[in-house]
């Protein structure tokens, strides 16, 4: 009824709409902290037009599209939940997962009512492994409470934050965890429809998932899910960019209230969960939400997986349970950097405060992580070397801010641009006038305070960390 | 309420957002893109305030009103971070720009010290593309310069949420973005209508009005109605010098609310037509001469009293004008009534919406729509009928669509895909004269499925068991041959228009302009008795009137057989007299298709045409032509030398536009509203008004005519229509009001027959057989020929094609289907020729599937192609208006038929 309001205008927003997934090399954060390591690759990345960021390759960095190899993955608790399975080949089939007991849960929660996933994920304390740390439970209830007849869930798969690579893993190696578990989300906030966003910088991945939602078919009893291959767009892990551009609309992100749970997906009830999240919820619906609880710590419960950069003595995947130090996972999991000390690092992408290494006690949970300055995140973790200048990265991240924006906020859209300006002067030529100092200082300011969104003010948030961090590097480049 | 503290003081507020609470207040924060006419969108952040408590500043266009926020508009954060994102958006803006008053932004950056030669410049082109940023400086009236684009999307989110026309796309991303077409290339090429709400809008300059570029600024801005379509739109219309240079609509106007159309907004150049007659002129031996006001008058009344003498008062007739005001038009039918002694009054209702009135008169008591526009909010469904309001009530169009975008449910009835039939739910795609059986076989569905109101029915109607047994033989089935669509989408559309409450029609000249007019019009009101959709907000029959004043110039007894207030003469002559001083002649008058009649028989001597090239708009205009030159004295009052008197005129008077005179106009709602004179009158021109006066002065009828503003004829007029008593000119300086409106007290009324209609509690359903029109295809003819209106011209074109409308629409188009054309061997813009029986005309093909196989639609709006040659031998059998909708035809290639030529 309603035409078409959309057209060749939505495409241009995307870079990645045109652009084959082959020779590529990659711009993301873990790639510049290991461009020393292969010159020539890292020059390529900055050359190329578009860029692309992060490739999901980040223990092998710096990475191109080409790259090969597999990351180690490890298990720091006993009875791993998420990363289950993903050290190895053999549940990439239905019938290999059925064999691992896959869809046990499923068969398991459509015996009861649907209430009772959604009570189970209440107890469980699971709480979203996409950057938020929204409380899963909360959500499912939201939508489930909803009476509208049309629902919707939708698994964002969109893993955009530099140097995770923990949802791609998942998807390549046990892609019917996903499948089941937006199954069993649907089932629980009666949604007949779900949809998979998953970013075009992961063709394994869309292969994987594709040939596993053609197999779960005939388990998945009249769910549908759609798989919908995102063009390139960082904003879009979002999640209410996400449905816009599901929705094939300009993907900004739209001011809320309401929330997605109330107004999602074409305006109904929608549950948007990430990879990491859904690929729980099997396992607490076989052992229960108080199992799932009894693990952890403090307010961050059960499981998490973190990726490891290329820089570590032992890059990959590891599955641990919340509250060990942050230490730990870097130095005794990870094994410390190849070259030596740790200059810093980032955790959960780089809209949040870059860690330093006197801060590396701080126990991995949502709250202990934000007080100071820091995040979870995804739970992807760069660590910078002493070949890292700090106003390189800011110029690095700042770049790939700019050019990520979506532009609809006025300090994002020039803001972002003109501070990169700034620090790449700072950092390649010469240090800042008074007046450069003052306008750069403005402008983040600005972006901290007045952006629409997380993006703008999780990049003034990274500055402002390294200028208090690093204030004896930084400083003396502005006068 | 809630209690804030805002700035350190403490305020009430009622809620909504921060913002709306603060300018409630007065407390002003800058704002780029906030608009009161659409949704806020946070983007520009300049709005942004502090809230205690919280470590970000606010947007206040977004963020609602708390109870006990503590609000700062202008801290020393807020202030620095503002001038940031002023300077972040000066750095991308052309630095050699001068300050201009008019637009937000550079007011901001003067109040805010930021001066553009000084901020440098950060991108000096387009970054995604290295090319220069889109510009369009072709468009007759929008100049496009997106170099000074701030990004506030504005003209996006106006083109989408107010006229829904989604021209205006954003284009890549971040600091790439850039807003061009939907097409991406020029405005003339996009799906653009001219409406230039985004220029209104604009706040940088980026999209503004190019006739004020081109002309400077509007000097002065004076309050008045819109001159083209019946919809009534308030509007500024800005002058400079003496010229009217723009249009700019009113935020507080209840019919437009913020929005005009090209043609309200721009089409207003006509005013200043170099080939605009300034001068009373004669025609003597073929040849006109220009003679002086006092001269005219003196040869005009000779002629008249000669006229009079010999043949009595049935031998003169005058025809009013739907272009003048209400008063002019009382004035028209008082001198034909009082000076002429004649009843032989009409206007050109009487070839529109006659059939309107009449049915709607008839059937539920008076002759007007039900309802009101600020009804279409309201109703959750529409049925629009032989009506294109998206280009004929550009206003009405736009409203009814976004109801319609956010869930509204709409059935078209339309022979052709109109832009409305694109968004409806059932679209019922008749053939041209198939009205009657149609909602016939609707009434059936309705009645057969169970979705009537049963209350209604009880409460308000009378004989619907005679109405059930009368339909019984209506049948969908029986329906669907005869009106070439399915009986399955004659009950889908039954089903749609019952399934929601309230549910509005409109109907337009696709309903009225046929043999079965007014029958067809009465067949409507058949299906909103039946569901209940009457006397209720957000229902209602609803005719949309063709011209800004056709309501009004009928109302005021420009009829035959009716006085001021569409009341039978019988019923008030007795009242008329008495405030006439005069006799009002009881001899039964001739519609103007009868003294058309009685002009070919040579009973009708005279013919005094307001306003109303009745040559070129009237059907069959070689007939009309041969009636025309047997008339011994045709007066042409005009603004320019139109058809009628290049052809047959005798006589000239000059008459002014609209934008130089005062009075007041009738809209298609019952509303009347305030004309008021913009620019001084142009030459030697008089108003409608004071050309009558002063004429029916010459002929011996001072004291009855001296009135020395259009105010006075008013107070007459409210004293001889008693449901006008109430409207005084004090009472409308703002937004009107409309009829019934009894006295000085009297709120007016939006929606009539809420309790009962005038003829009772109960009105009738009505049982009307189907007598097809006698206009049929033959395999000579083997055509049907329908035509209307087309957005960016109006009617003969007088006014829109002496405007930059010309170069958006330059000539009439005949649209047929794409098979037709090929089997004809016609290719796209080629000129043919089509005759009908009653005459012929040669006009470019547009090939669209807009009309069905074996069906045409022509516009007639250009004098060059005279579309009007070929139309309709026939007449409404009840009032006797030509069916301009039927006329069977032929398409021939012109002998040495040019080689096609492609679209300009």
């Amino acid at each position: 009824m309603k035409p078409a309001l959309t057209g060749r205008e939505v495409d241009s927003f995307y870079h990645l709409s045109d652009v084959p997934m082959d020779h590529r090399c990659c711009r993301g954060t873990s790639c510049f902290a290991a461009k020393h390591l292969d010159g020539a690759t890292w020059r390529k990345a900055l050359e190329q037009s578009p860029p692309v960021y992060c490739l999901g390759k980040c223990y092998a960095s710096p990475s191109t599209t080409e790259t090969t190899g597999d990351p180690p993955v490890q298990f720091a608790c006993s009875d791993p939940i998420v990363l289950a399975g993903v050290d190895a080949f053999d549940q990439q089939s239905l019938e290999g997962y059925c064999r691992h007991g896959g869809y046990s849960a499923l068969e398991k929660a459509r015996a009861s009512a649907p209430e009772k996933t959604v009570a189970e994920v209440e107890l469980s304390q699971l709480r979203g492994r996409g950057g938020a740390g929204f409380p899963a439970g909360r959500k499912w209830r939201s939508v489930f409470c909803e009476s509208a007849v049309t629902k919707y869930v939708v698994a964002n798969a969109d893993e955009g934050d530099h140097g995770t690579y923990i949802d791609r893993f998942i998807m390549e190696r046990v892609p019917h965890r996903l499948i089941e578990a937006l199954a069993l989300a649907g089932h629980a906030v009666g949604a007949r429809k779900g949809y998979i966003y998953l970013r075009k910088e992961y063709p394994v991945a869309e292969a994987a998932v594709r040939k596993a939602m053609g197999e779960a078919e005939s388990v998945l009893a009249g769910f549908e899910i759609e798989l919908i291959i995102g063009q390139g767009s960082y904003v879009c892990g979002e999640e209410t960019s996400l449905l816009n551009s599901i929705e094939h609309r300009r993907p900004e992100v739209r001011a809320r209230p309401p929330y997605p749970t109330a107004h999602g997906l074409f305006n109904m009830p929608t549950l948007v969960n990430n990879v990491e999240t859904l690929a729980s919820i099997p396992w607490i619906v076989l052992h229960n939400g108080a199992a799932y609880a009894a693990r952890g710590f403090s307010r961050s419960r059960g499981t998490k997986a973190v990726s490891l950069n290329s820089l570590f003595k032992r890059p990959g995947l590891y599955e641990l349970e919340f509250g060990v130090p942050l230490r730990y996972i870097l130095e005794e999991l990870g094994g410390g950097l190849v070259s030596g000390d740790f200059k810093a690092a980032i955790v959960g992408g780089p809209l949040a405060g870059l860690i330093h290494p006197s801060e590396f006690d701080v126990p991995f949970g949502f709250e202990e992580m934000a007080a100071i300055g820091g995040a979870m995140g995804h739970g992807g973790i760069v660590a910078f070397d002493s070949n890292t200048r700090m106003l390189e990265l800011l110029a690095h991240i700042f770049d790939f801010g700019a050019i990520e924006s979506c532009g609809k906020c006025t300090p994002c859209r020039h803001g972002t641009r003109r501070a990169q300006q700034l620090f790449a002067t700072a950092a390649y030529e010469r240090h800042l006038s008074d007046e450069e100092s003052r306008e750069l200082r403005s402008i983040l300011n600005a972006l901290a305070r007045t952006s629409l969104c997380g993006h703008g003010t999780g990049l003034a948030v990274f500055a402002e960390s390294i200028f208090e961090k690093f204030a004896e590097e930084v400083a003396p480049c502005f006068s | 309420m809630f209690l804030v503290m805002i700035n350190g003081k403490d305020h009430e507020c009622s809620g909504g957002t921060i913002l709306e609470a603060l300018r409630a207040l007065d407390i002003q924060v800058p704002t780029l893109c906030h608009d009161p006419r659409i949704l806020p969108t946070g983007a520009c952040r300049l709005c942004s305030v502090e809230i205690e408590g919280q470590e970000r500043l606010v947007a206040s266009c977004t963020t609602p009103v708390a109870q006990g926020m503590r609000i700062w508009t202008h801290s020393e954060k807020v202030e620095a971070d503002r001038r940031t994102n002023l300077t972040l958006l000066a750095r991308n803006y052309p630095a050699e720009e001068c300050y201009d008053e008019h637009l937000e932004f550079h007011r901001y950056l003067r109040q805010y010290g930021i001066d553009l030669t000084r901020v440098g410049r950060i991108f000096k082109l387009a970054p995604a593309t290295d090319e220069p940023r889109f510009t369009d400086f072709d468009h007759p009236y929008l100049r496009v310069d997106m170099d000074k684009c701030v990004h506030c999307y504005r003209c996006i989110r106006i083109c989408n949420e107010v006229q829904g026309q989604f021209v205006w796309r954003a284009w890549n991303r971040g600091d790439r973005t850039e807003i061009r077409p939907d097409t991406g290339g020029p405005l003339l090429d996009s799906s653009c209508v001219s409406c230039g709400a985004c220029a209104d809008t604009c706040p940088s300059g980026a999209i503004t009005d190019r006739l004020v570029v081109e002309k400077g600024a509007p000097t002065e801005w004076t309050r008045t109605t819109c001159a083209y379509c019946g919809t009534g739109c308030e509007m500024l219309v800005g002058t400079r010098g003496g010229e009217v240079i723009v249009a700019k609509p009113l935020l507080d106007a209840p019919v437009n609310k913020g929005h005009l159309c090209v043609k309200g907004r721009y089409a207003h150049r006509f005013a200043h037509a170099k080939d605009r007659i300034t001068q009373p002129m004669i025609r003597r031996d073929g040849e006109w001469h220009e003679v002086s006001w006092p001269e005219v008058y003196l040869y005009i009344a000779d002629r008249l009293h000669a006229i009079l003498a010999e043949s009595g008062p049935s031998a003169v007739g005058v025809l009013g004008s739907a272009r003048a005001t209400n008063e002019e038009n009382y004035l028209a039918q008082k001198f034909a009534r009082v000076v002429l002694g004649s009843n032989n009054i009409d206007c050109c209702a009487r070839v529109c919406h006659a059939p309107s009135a009449a049915a709607l008169k008839a059937t539920l008591g008076t002759g007007a729509a039900t309802n009101s526009f600020n009804d279409i909010e309201i109703a959750q469904g529409f049925l629009v009928a032989g009506a294109n309001p998206t280009e004929n009530h550009p206003i009405v169009g736009a409203r009814i669509k976004q109801q319609v975008l956010k869930g509204a449910k709409l059935v078209v009835v339309d022979p052709r895909r109109t832009e409305l039939a694109r968004f409806a739910d059932v679209h019922l795609q008749i053939r041209p004269g198939t009205n009657v059986p149609t909602f016939h076989a609707i009434a059936h569905a309705l009645i057969e499925s169970g979705a009537v109101d049963e209350e209604f029915i009880r409460e308000r109607t009378d004989d619907f068991e005679g109405f059930r047994d009368f339909i019984r033989n209506w049948t969908p089935e029986r329906v669907a041959p005869i009106a070439g669509v399915t009986a399955e989408d004659i009950r889908k559309a039954a089903a749609v228009y019952a399934s929601v409450k309230p549910a509005m029609i409109f109907h337009g000249l696709g309903m009225t302009e046929h043999t079965q007019g007014t029958e067809g019009v009465q067949c409507l009101v058949n299906l909103a008795l039946l569901t209940g959709n009457l006397g209720k907000p957000g229902s209602g029959e609803n005719p949309l009137r063709g011209q800004n004043n056709v309501q009004g110039s009928a109302h005021m007894g420009c009829e035959p057989s009716n006085l001021a207030g569409y009341t039978p003469i019988s019923q008030v002559a007795d009242l008329v007299e008495k405030i006439w001083k005069a006799p009002v002649p009881r001899e039964q008058g001739l519609t103007w298709m009868k003294m058309l009649d009685a002009a070919s028989e040579g009973s009708l001597r005279a013919l005094y045409a307001i306003g109303y090239d009745v040559y070129f708009s009237n059907p069959r205009s070689d007939e009309t032509k041969k009636a025309l030159e047997k008339l011994e004295l045709v007066i042409v009052q005009d603004l320019f030398l139109n058809e009628t008197a290049k052809a047959v005129g005798h006589v000239f008077l000059p008459a002014c536009s609209s934008y130089e005179k005062d009075g007041t106009f009738m809209n298609s709602e019952r509303r009347v509203q305030r004309v008021r004179q913009c620019i001084p009158l142009v030459g030697d021109s008089k108003s409608d008004w004071v050309i009558l006066k002063e004429l029916a002065a010459t002929m011996g009828f001072k004291d009855a005519f001296d009135f020395d503003s259009p105010e006075a004829i008013w107070n007459e007029v409210r004293q001889v229509w008693k449901a006008g008593a109430g409207i005084s000119y004090e009472r409308i300086e703002h937004n009107g009001l409309q009829w019934p409106c009894l006295d000085e007290e009297h709120p007016g009324t939006t929606i009539l027959h809420a309790k009962q209609f005038p003829i009772g509690v109960r009105a009738n359903f009505s049982k009307i057989d189907y007598l097809p029109t006698p206009e049929v295809t033959t395999d000579e003819y083997p055509f049907i020929l329908n035509t209307g209106r087309t957005l960016a011209q109006f009617n003969a074109g007088t006014m829109s094609m002496r405007t930059g409308n010309a170069r958006i629409r330059p000539t009439d188009l005949l649209e047929m289907h794409p098979c037709d054309a090929m089997l004809l061997q016609i290719h796209d813009h080629e000129k043919v020729r089509i005759t009908s029986r009653y005459g012929t005309a040669e006009i470019p093909v547009q090939l669209t599937d807009k009309v069905r196989r074996g069906e045409l639609f022509a516009t007639f709006h250009d004098p060059k192609v005279f579309t009007n040659r070929v139309t309709g031998g026939q007449r409404d059998r009840v009032v006797g208006s030509p069916e301009y909708k039927v006329t069977a035809v032929r398409v021939e290639r012109l002998e040495q038929a040019a080689p096609a030529i492609s679209k300009p």
